[in-house]
């Protein structure tokens, strides 16, 4: 019941950030909206980790049998996150690189060619 | 021995973090040299273990954690011929890459080599991953290294735009990617390739393993530019460095191919084993016409390169989605031989641009009557993309065409045919025009375009004078493109990397029980049948009528002109408005063909 409602949420929020991405007009929007967007991917990984009744994967003081949540899913979402802080970091470069330059936060004011 | 696996990937990180910290005190010719040596190491070292692996596949547990009782418990890398051959190649085209840049730049950030290191250890890891995370961060690895170097120059509008718009709708996809492999390990429990496809097999697709393939694919997808993914490459391909173009065309974007060949005959053989319907190949002749038909509307000539390498990716999609050994072999082929033409193209862009100081081809035009060799070079490699009998390309179309026939898809060599005769035709037009000086000098088929912003070339002075270190790479790139099919034993070593990128089982058994079986003896592909050559011949006359026909199509008769631009144009134009640039679009167009390859997939099921 409990991990139902989180891919929900998981979902839910991907999909806002999708939303947002695409309406944006601002760069500086548009990068934080793919961080929302990449929080969805966030709540997915611990939902599949998550196991009822579970502590912490910390084995000090417990016996090994004990029930806990899978660290590998934690694992992958503190990956995830070191990612995201790259990406993250390199794209607000990029918009702040626009806009001391050309004094527009709107990508679409960046435009040099189309078709 | 233990040490080869590893080297690849970890040489050029470690090489990349000594420069960062070493390259203000070193001159740039020690930068310069190191990088290059290193990405030839590496190359030497990938085609080692390529031919190593031909004889059954080479699996490396890192700081020895092998599996225990059939489970792994640590961290592959699984080598097989198509994982070495590809992770060679694009060591190749950074070492090529490397070389023309010596002069390409006069100044050049210590941060360029740096970048182009971590590509390449991305890159190869990418080839080399055995499970699922792997392959997610190199592939994340690559996005990020791939969009700081498109943003080199960050003094430009283009630049910016471009780099934008490819991060953030490649970022989109590996979200995608990541949910599906969440989605993966939550159903198989495990994140190597080899458990996870042991974990599946036995049972039918349901609708989590194929939303998971979809998530997955469709990440790997975005990277490879398929329709309507594609909107950010001609952007970012136009505005990044040339040396940096070479490897975008010519290594990364097939590698997302790749990407999916292998999760697909791995992971999802057996649940998907029958039930893909024509969608992959579907997606493939999309591609193809959409980047045919856009690549000789374009002026800003690495935009025209641009989508020439979309109408190459569509051929080889449909190699992948025949789902045959010989569609693979040509796929495998094709990659290789693209590759190279490609980086030729983009090396001779970069040349002309420090020589002349634009890319555009009205620009341009005559005034490289001075430079036969390059002509030679453009005319050359024109001909290699119409798949002139002989070269490279016309021996892995001839290869796609069979599997595709043998598939039910005979028609597909109509597809491959344009793309041959439009993406040919464009180039040769360019090479006529600029280095002969034919034809009007703004023969602009469409006076609406929005004129090219100008690139600053990135050598000043002394213009006249073109390093030779600049036109050798762009020489031999173009001689190995269109020669492939002469080198000795190229398709058998094609047909043996196809063999085992197919042998999903055996990839599954070398990881999981470590018994490397030796491939099956490689039939010697058949010879390729004469109506191949009679279509290449055609592709090849059709190319050059092409560009014959936009060379004097200002002096056709008025009728015929309006008979043709009346609904033709309009429909060009609006194609073109789709292209918009916005990031938003990108971004929409992504979710509709997530949603659509999805539910394409799930019909072709019922």
């Amino acid at each position: 019941m409990m991990s139902g409602l989180a891919y929900g949420v998981a979902g839910f929020v991907l999909l806002t950030g999708l939303w947002g991405i695409v309406t944006s007009r601002d760069s500086i929007h548009l990068v934080l909206c793919l961080s929302v967007a990449q929080s969805g991917t966030y709540v997915l990984l611990l939902a599949i980790g998550y196991r009822e009744g579970g502590t912490a994967p910390v084995f000090q003081g417990v016996p090994p049998s004990a029930p806990a949540v899978d660290p590998v899913a934690q694992a992958l979402a503190l990956t995830d996150i070191v990612v995201a802080a790259v990406v993250l970091a390199l794209l607000l470069a990029l918009a702040v690189q626009a806009h001391k330059r050309f004094g527009t936060r709107d990508p679409d004011e960046l435009r040099a060619l189309r078709g | 021995m233990r040490i080869l696996p590893v080297l690849p990937i970890v040489l050029p990180l470690a090489v990349a973090a000594v420069l960062l910290a070493g390259a203000k005190i070193v001159s740039r010719v020690v930068v310069d040299a190191v990088s290059t040596a290193t990405a030839a190491v590496v190359a030497v070292a990938s085609a080692a273990l390529a031919w190593q692996a031909s004889g059954g596949t080479l699996v490396s547990w890192l700081s020895g954690w092998t599996p225990i009782g059939g489970t792994p418990v640590g961290i592959p890398l699984v080598i097989d011929t198509a994982a070495g051959a590809l992770a060679a190649f694009a060591a190749l085209l950074v070492c090529a890459a490397l070389v023309y840049s010596w002069r390409y730049f006069q100044e050049v950030e210590d941060f360029f080599h740096v970048l182009m290191l971590l590509l390449l250890a991305a890159m190869v890891a990418f080839c080399l991953a055995g499970d699922l995370f792997t392959l997610f961060v190199s592939f994340e690895l690559m996005t990020v290294a791939a969009v700081a170097l498109t943003a080199y120059h960050t003094e430009d509008r283009g630049p910016l735009q471009g780099a934008l718009g490819f991060g953030v709708t490649n970022l989109v996809g590996s979200f995608l990617a990541l949910t599906g492999v969440a989605l993966l390990y939550g159903r198989a429990g495990t994140l190597s390739l080899a458990s996870a496809g042991a974990a599946l097999a036995g049972q039918p697709a349901d609708g989590l393993v194929t939303l998971a393939f979809v998530l997955v694919s469709t990440g790997f997808l975005v990277k490879a530019a398929v329709v309507p993914f594609h909107f950010w490459l001609a952007d970012a391909h136009a505005v990044a460095p040339a040396p940096v173009s070479m490897l975008l065309s010519g290594i990364m974007v097939p590698l997302g191919l790749y990407g999916v060949a292998r999760v697909l005959w791995v992971v999802f053989a057996e649940p998907l084993a029958a039930d893909l319907g024509g969608v992959l190949v579907g997606a493939g002749v999309l591609t193809a016409l959409v980047g045919a038909v856009l690549c000789p509307a374009q002026r800003h000539l690495k935009r025209l390169l641009a989508y020439s390498t979309i109408g190459h990716v569509g051929m080889l999609l449909i190699g992948l989605g025949v789902r045959s050994v010989d569609g693979l072999a040509g796929l495998g082929l094709g990659v290789v031989a693209h590759g190279l033409v490609k980086a030729a193209l983009f090396c001779s862009v970069g040349v002309l641009l420090n020589r002349y100081g634009s890319v555009s081809e009205d620009d341009l035009h005559g005034r490289g009557r001075d430079f036969a060799l390059l002509g030679v070079v453009w005319a050359a490699c024109g001909l290699a993309l119409a798949d002139v009998p002989g070269s490279g390309l016309f021996l892995a179309r001839a290869r796609i065409e069979e599997a595709a026939a043998a598939a039910g898809y005979g028609w597909v060599a109509g597809v491959l045919l344009i793309v041959a005769v439009l993406t040919g035709g464009a180039v040769l037009r360019v090479a006529i025009r600029v280095f002969l000086g034919w034809g009007p000098p703004d023969a602009g088929q469409d006076p609406s375009e929005e004129a090219a912003e100008e690139e600053d070339p990135e050598t000043t002075g002394q213009r006249r004078v073109t390093a030779l270190v600049m036109v050798a790479p762009a020489v031999a790139l173009a001689v190995a493109g269109l020669g492939l099919w002469l080198v000795p034993g190229v398709e058998a070593a094609a047909h043996t990397a196809a063999e085992q990128l197919h042998d999903g089982a055996g990839y599954t058994e070398a990881v999981l029980t470590g018994s490397s079986m030796v491939p099956p003896a490689v039939s010697p592909g058949e010879p390729i049948a004469l109506s191949s050559f009679m279509l290449a011949g055609l592709s090849t006359a059709g190319a050059i009528g092409i560009a014959a026909l936009s060379l004097c199509w200002h002096a056709a008769p008025k009728g015929l002109r309006r008979a043709v631009e009346r609904p033709g144009l309009p429909a060009l134009n609006t194609l073109r408005r789709l292209h918009s640039g916005h990031v938003g679009d990108h971004i929409a167009w992504l979710t509709l063909g997530t949603a659509m390859f999805g539910g394409l997939l799930a019909a072709a099921m019922r």
